[in-house]
Formats: structure tokens, C-alpha cells, sequence
């Protein structure tokens, strides 16, 4: 599904050139559930927006189901997003001026659906997270839980087949995280590739497996007990 | 997506009133004062006589003073003299031709409770209204042979007739003119072109006369022009009869030349005119003389002048100060809602797409600015009109035409002013955003 070999990524300013990402490696197959954590500054971030092609890497090579995207133009990239990428985020980005129905109707109309298909896929995708009846509800009007919720449906109205998540549950209390990791499992068993940037341990453990990345390096990879019961069941 | 984009545009102004609000008045003032006065110069533009530009001339002689022009070093009198008007009338080449001034009397009915009032009259020939394109409600013309002997007869305006006969058919009846009968032979349509192309001498927005008589009452009447009498050189005038062969210019002239061989042939007409007049000790000047279409009519007699089009240069310069500020506005408006943008690309949005929503938005902007500038222009021109009691009415005023012009004149200037901030926004890093929002 995704696959990345020697990604280099650095930011240069007049005097100094940081390197956020040095060779790094990564493959993460269809249907896997990979949490990536790290020190803060490691390139955790760096490594979420280039995977989600909102950045570019310095160099080095990303397949994305298969495809070479390091060539794409603006357009092409934003339509692979559009279409095979969907984002979780920490702050769950809801626009706030749009309720819930109109928050989802975003990557929606990017996409080209006409309003038949559109309102059914917002109404599947809210039910999915069991909102459909607050679709006329403002982000504000919700809770944080519920807002990453709607976060989610969001990303899964387009039905795509790889999600990425920038500590989902960083905003949440733990009942509101068990449910959002409880959530992500849940789509994920459906055939949803998903890598997740998490600080919390806890939460990297149940996913598939787990990698560590220090100084814009992959410095471990390792199956968690999970993935490995997931694997021999 | 067009009206995706439309509907957000609307969203995002409600959302932010007082912004938006700053933003609709810069486009609206800079909009209003420009179209204020581009409407005038627009209307000062106006050629009446457009669909007839390739045929009508007005025609001038140069009879001026041996040392020195009429006007700078080279215009020639914008009139003819009474006595080379009637030689051009003896000929037989143009298809229409009219020799005119402009007058007035007092008019009165027998028998009537309307009080007698001053109007204003076009002394003419009878090809005026077929020259000129006037069409008739009744009746039609004067003979032709009124234009050489004293026939009292009287064409009316549309209005004159409503004035006088309640807008009924006056063909017969009978007016008067400083106490002496005339009967009615005509009315005609409401016509009334701005600028008054047929006579720029006398007020090139004025109204177009009320009543028109035959040019062969002159001698009978004792005619004067209420128009201009311009001479080079002192003449005993003694008599009426002098004033007819005097050097003095007051009459007006112009012919209908249906293609280019006829204008050739009047050329050479009026050449071999003025050689003749030379030997009798007229025409000083170098042999000169001039056919103007209406258009380059409208021009050389400065209609619209050069102070008039530096006013139109500086509303637009000023135009151009309020897209800055708006430039300004704009900026601050999108770069507010970059976090709004970054999601949106992270969810699919190409630059393209965030560059043409935040231009979609400056557009509905300049829109809703449009309208209120057009506002605002009707406002300066009813002002113009009170301050110049009632001098400019005919040309300060907005037809449609100059209402889609300010409309398109907004959208256009705000759209500038929305490049460059649709630009910065589409061109921001979402990522940065993303993780900060």
C-alpha cells in the first residue's frame, strides 16, 4: 500500500539545513494497522504529510499503491489524496462555519459526486459513527469526541483505502479516546489500511504493529502482541 | 463547483459583516465616483447620428480674414454666410441638404386660456427631417418650394403639440409666432440627440427645438439668429439686406452624400465655388473647405474635452486606490481563513480549486459593490444634475448600458484585487496549518 525507500526530507533557512527525515525506510502493506511514535521533533509529522502528499520529500522514492508519486503535478496529487487518503487529525479540523452535513460534503464535492450520491455517502459515513441525527449541528454544538467522530466520517465518505491519523485522541479523555481507537479499529477491520501518529503507548499497542522513528529515522519495528494474534488467527 | 464556490463566498461574507462590509464600500466608492463620471464622458460621446455617420457632412467654407484663421492656425468657421448657404443650396448633387439656424418666438393661440410663452425654433430647410432621420406622427414636411419663398408654415415637436393641441392631430390648425399666423403642417417623434451633433455651436446639450419653420421666411420675418454671428471685418450694416450679404457666418450646413463618387463631385463643386467667389473678391483665405462626418464633428468641436477625459483618468486612478485598499482587505479576510484552506487541501483541494474560491468570493464582492456603485453613481449624477440646474439633464444620467459597464467595471476590479491574495492562500504549506489549527 504505501512504500518508501531512503525519503530524505530537510528545510533549509539562510544559515541552517535541517534534516526532518534521512533515509527513511518504510513499507506498510493493504489492510495493516501501523502506529508511529516517537520523541517529539523525530519527524513524525514530516513523515504523516509527505505519506499524505501534502509535502514533497528532498528526495528519495514513494509508491503509493504502486504508484510513483514523486512526479505527480499539484493536481494529480491532490486528486490521489482526494481519492485514496483519508486524514484524522489531532484537532479534528472541522470547518467551523459548516455543519456536520456540509463538513463532510468537502472531500465530497473535490471528488466530482453529484448531490444524489454525495448526500448518501454523509449519511452512510454519519450513521457509521453513529451522528446521523446531528447532521444539521455545528462543530461547536459537539463535543470533542463527537467532533473527531464527525473528523472520521469525514474521512471515511470517500471510502478511502488508506487513513492517516495525527494522534487522533490527543484532544479526547481516555472514555472519549477508547471510543475513537475503538472506532478506527472497527474501520480498519473493514479492509482500511490505517497508520496512526500516536504519543500514547497504550494506544500504539493495539495496533498491528508499531514503528519508532528518532532523528527523521525508522529506528524500530516491531509486531505488537495484537498484530501477531491478528496474523496467526 | 461554480456554485459550490458562490454558495461559500456568501458564507464566508456573512461570516465576517464588518470586513466584508469595508471591502463592498472601497469597490462601491471607487466604482461610483469613476462611473460617475465616465457616464458623462460616455454620454458626451454619444453620435446620434451614428447609423448615418458614412453619408452626412457638415459642411464649412474657409470665408474667414486674409491674415489669420477662425480659430488657432487652422480651423475655418464653424458657420456659413447667409449668401454662400443659398449658392449651396443650388446644387444638385447632395440627396438631402439643410441650411439652418437656430431662433425663437413667441408663441400664442386664438381662442385659448394657454398662456403665450417663448420657444425656441429651428429656422431650416425641408430636408431637415429626412436628413436627420425625424420621423413624423402627422402630416410631413414643407414644401420644397418654401425653402426659397415665404411660406408660413410650422413643423412641430411631439411636445409642442401636446402643449398646444393636447397631442392631437394639429395638421391644419393654426398658430402663432409674435402675432403672425402660421399653420401646422407636421409633428414630429420625440428627438432629442445628446450632444446636439446637427448644432454644436449653441450648447451641445440643449434640447432640441419646438417648432421648425421654412428657411424662406428670412427676408419676410426679418429673421436674426439666436445662435451665433461671427465676422472678420467691420460692415456697414444698414438693413436686413446687409445682414444677408454680409460676410457674417450664422447659418449652418450640412448634406446627405450617398457614396464616394457623390462626395468627390461636391468637392470639386465647392473647390470650383470658391474659386469663383475668389474673383469676385471673396474667400481671402487659401482655397479651403471642409466635410465632416458626425463623428469627427463631435471631435473637432470638442465635445468632449480634454479636461473631461483627465477627469475620467483620475476617477479611474482613484478607482485604482480603493482595489488597493481592497487588495489589502482581501488579504487580511483570506490569510484569516488559511487554516480553513489548509483542511480543505488536505481533503482534496488542488491550488487551482482554493485559488479559484477565493477569486469566486473577490468576484461576489465586486458584484454586490457593483450594485452599490451604481447607486452611488445615480447619486453623483443627481447631484450634478441640482448643482448645474438642469444644464447637464440630458447627459447625467446612467442607461443600461452603463449599469452592466459598472457592474463589469466592480467584478473586474475586484477580481485584480483578488489575485494576488487568492494567490498567497492557495499557495500556503496546509500542513502547517493542519497542525496548528
Amino acid at each position: 500500500m504505501l512504500k518508501m525507500h531512503n525519503i530524505r526530507k530537510s528545510f533549509r533557512t539562510d544559515t541552517i539545513e535541517t534534516h526532518a527525515l534521512r533515509d527513511f525506510n518504510l513499507e506498510v502493506s493493504e489492510g495493516e494497522f501501523v502506529s508511529v511514535t516517537g520523541p517529539s521533533g523525530s519527524g513524525k509529522t514530516t513523515f504523516l504529510n509527505i505519506a499524505g502528499l501534502l509535502e514533497t520529500p528532498t528526495g528519495g522514492q514513494y509508491l503509493l499503491d504502486g504508484q510513483d508519486v514523486s512526479g505527480l503535478n499539484d493536481r494529480e496529487r491532490s486528486r490521489l489524496r482526494n481519492e485514496k487518503i483519508g486524514f484524522i487529525f489531532q484537532g479534528f479540523n472541522l470547518i467551523p462555519d459548516l455543519n456536520l452535513f456540509d463538513n463532510i460534503d468537502v472531500p465530497l464535492r473535490y471528488r466530482g459526486f453529484n448531490a444524489k450520491e454525495r448526500k448518501k455517502r454523509i449519511e452512510k459515513s454519519l450513521e457509521q459513527v453513529g451522528l446521523a441525527a446531528r447532521a444539521k449541528h455545528l462543530p461547536a454544538q459537539l463535543s470533542g469526541g463527537q467532533q473527531q467522530r464527525v473528523a472520521i466520517a469525514r474521512a471515511l465518505a470517500g471510502e478511502p483505502r488508506f487513513l492517516l491519523a495525527d494522534e487522533p485522541t490527543g484532544n479526547l479523555d481516555s472514555l472519549m479516546a477508547r471510543q475513537v481507537m475503538e472506532l478506527l479499529e472497527f474501520i480498519n477491520e473493514w479492509g482500511t489500511t490505517i497508520v496512526m501518529v500516536t504519543h500514547d503507548p497504550d494506544l500504539a499497542r493495539r495496533a498491528h504493529r508499531n514503528i519508532q522513528i528518532v532523528d527523521g529515522q525508522v529506528s524500530d519495528l516491531h509486531q505488537n502482541a495484537l498484530g501477531n494474534e491478528a496474523a496467526t488467527a | 463547483m461554480f456554485g459550490y464556490y458562490v454558495s461559500l463566498a456568501l458564507r464566508s461574507l456573512r461570516g465576517t459583516p464588518v470586513l466584508s462590509a469595508l471591502m463592498v464600500a472601497a469597490i462601491a466608492v471607487g466604482v461610483g465616483a469613476s462611473m460617475t463620471t465616465l457616464t458623462l464622458n460616455y454620454m458626451m460621446s454619444q453620435n446620434a447620428l451614428q447609423h448615418k455617420d458614412d453619408r452626412l457632412y457638415a459642411v464649412q467654407l474657409d470665408s474667414w480674414a486674409p491674415e489669420k484663421a477662425y480659430q488657432n492656425d487652422t480651423q475655418m468657421p464653424w458657420e456659413l454666410t447667409y449668401r454662400d448657404a443659398q449658392a449651396l443650396l443650388r446644387s444638385d448633387i447632395p440627396s438631402r441638404q439643410v441650411a439652418m439656424h437656430r431662433w425663437g418666438a413667441t408663441v400664442s393661440q386664438e381662442n385659448s386660456e394657454l398662456r403665450p410663452f417663448t420657444a425656441q425654433i429651428r429656422v431650416t430647410t425641408r430636408d431637415f427631417f429626412a436628413l436627420f432621420d425625424i420621423p413624423f406622427i402627422y402630416g410631413n414636411t414643407w414644401h420644397k418650394s418654401s425653402d426659397q419663398n415665404p411660406t408660413r408654415e410650422v413643423v412641430l415637436s411631439k411636445k409642442t403639440n401636446e402643449k398646444l393641441f393636447n397631442g392631437e392631430n394639429s395638421v391644419g390648425r393654426s398658430i402663432n409666432l409674435n402675432g403672425e399666423p402660421f399653420t401646422v403642417v407636421g409633428v414630429i417623434e420625440h428627438w432629442n440627440p445628446t450632444p446636439k451633433v446637427y448644432d454644436l455651436n449653441n450648447g451641445a446639450f440643449k434640447n432640441s427645438e419646438e417648432i421648425y419653420m421654412p428657411f424662406g421666411l428670412h427676408r419676410q420675418l426679418q429673421i436674426y439668429s439666436w445662435g451665433n454671428l461671427n465676422g472678420w471685418k467691420s460692415e456697414d450694416i444698414s438693413n436686413y439686406e446687409d445682414l444677408l450679404n454680409s460676410h457674417y457666418v450664422w447659418v449652418q450646413y450640412w448634406v446627405e452624400l450617398d457614396n464616394e463618387k457623390k462626395k468627390h463631385d461636391y468637392e470639386n463643386f465647392l473647390a470650383a465655388y470658391i474659386e469663383t467667389q475668389k474673383t469676385k473678391g471673396y474667400f481671402p483665405r487659401p482655397l479651403k473647405f471642409g466635410l465632416t462626418r458626425p463623428s469627427e464633428w463631435l471631435v473637432v468641436n470638442e465635445v468632449l474635452s480634454d479636461d473631461n477625459r483627465i477627469l475620467g483618468w483620475l476617477s479611474l486612478a482613484f478607482l485604482l486606490v480603493c482595489v488597493v485598499n481592497a487588495v489589502a482587505l482581501l488579504l487580511a479576510k483570506f490569510l484569516r481563513k488559511a487554516p480553513e484552506a489548509g483542511v480543505r487541501r488536505a481533503l482534496g483541494a488542488s491550488r487551482k480549486a482554493i485559488f479559484s474560491q477565493h477569486l469566486i468570493e473577490s468576484g461576489c464582492i465586486g458584484l454586490i459593490g457593483g450594485v452599490m456603485g451604481i447607486l452611488l453613481t445615480l447619486l453623483g449624477l443627481s447631484l450634478i444634475r441640482t448643482l448645474q440646474m438642469g444644464r447637464l439633464d440630458q447627459i447625467a444620467s446612467m442607461d443600461w448600458v452603463m449599469m452592466l459597464a459598472a457592474i463589469g467595471l466592480a467584478i473586474l476590479a475586484s477580481l485584480l484585487a483578488g489575485i494576488y491574495p487568492a494567490w498567497r492562500i492557495s499557495n500556503t504549506n496546509p500542513s502547517v496549518y493542519l497542525k496548528t489549527q
